[in-house]
């Protein structure tokens, strides 16, 4: 099963960043390393409020299916809805995947209502 | 026959029993909604939440020929001694009438009192006020 393909409600996007070290000498000069050209744990949480229980439930399924934090996965073009710059500016950048930073959360609002909540991690 | 209704034909009862001296009583019903809209749409959409009553009314503080008091089983909801509170069955069965002729068309409903006010004022005719909220379904709703 892939990842649902339900829109979310609310998106938010954080674009990670390029690994490097950086190193400070004791005269405060700061040298920086850069160890790979890829960027790097770009984080998305996707939030889905009031959708039916049957839909909500299709997170947990998919979270088995990956073993949960442990394989990687791509996304349906869903999770852009309402986007319109470049799609790729949101999505994990070339050569990573998604992963789950934590269980998917879903909330009860009301019988056969819930909300979820899902965090995901850009991963080389 | 054709009738506009007015407050000539309102009538509040408790228990079954007539309230003397209402002077203005309402319902409201709230439907809850959830917010389904999702990104990328233009148009707001809804499910339907939780359904619930309140309303509220207000009684001339009134003590007839026997020395009844008319606001006695409403105001007694809160206003009373002991260190108790509300309990859960301390629920007041409210019956909200129009009447034509012999043709009543009610909402009867469940409810807990929320407030309760009465007060004094110089020139003024006592009134009580209370606001009420519905738990459970309607008992009765024959206003169609």
């Amino acid at each position: 099963m892939a990842f649902p393909t339900h829109k979310p409600t609310g998106r938010s996007f954080n674009a990670g960043d390029y690994s490097y070290k950086k190193f400070l000498s004791q005269s405060g000069k700061e040298v920086r390393i850069l160890y790979g050209d890829k960027r790097t744990g770009m984080k998305l949480q996707l939030v889905y409020e009031n959708v039916n229980d049957t839909a909500a439930d299709d997170f947990v399924a998919h979270y088995d299916e990956v073993k949960g934090g442990f394989n990687t996965f791509v996304l349906p073009s869903e999770f852009k809805a309402g986007w319109n710059g470049d799609a790729l500016a949101i999505d994990a950048v070339s050569g990573n995947r998604w992963r789950y930073e934590s269980a998917p959360s879903i909330s009860s609002v009301r019988p056969g209502i819930s909300s979820v909540t899902v965090n995901l991690i850009g991963v080389l | 026959m054709a009738k506009v209704y007015t407050g000539r034909d309102g009538i509040l009862q408790l228990s079954g029993t007539t309230l003397a001296k209402v002077v203005n009583f309402t319902l409201q019903a709230n439907l809850e909604t959830l917010e389904t809209t999702t990104l990328g749409d233009s148009l707001r959409s809804y499910s339907p939440g939780v359904l619930g009553y309140s309303g509220s009314a207000s009684l001339l503080y009134y003590k007839d020929d026997a020395g009844n008091i008319n606001t006695t089983n409403l105001l007694n909801k809160l206003i009373k001694t002991g260190t108790g509170g509300v309990s859960s069955s301390e629920t007041a069965d409210l019956t909200l009438r129009w009447v034509d002729g012999t043709d009543q068309n009610d909402i009867r409903l469940t409810a807990y009192i929320t407030s309760a006010n009465i007060g004094a004022s110089t020139g003024e005719i006592t009134r009580a006020e209370i606001s009420f909220v519905g738990t459970g379904a309607l008992t009765t709703a024959t206003i169609s």
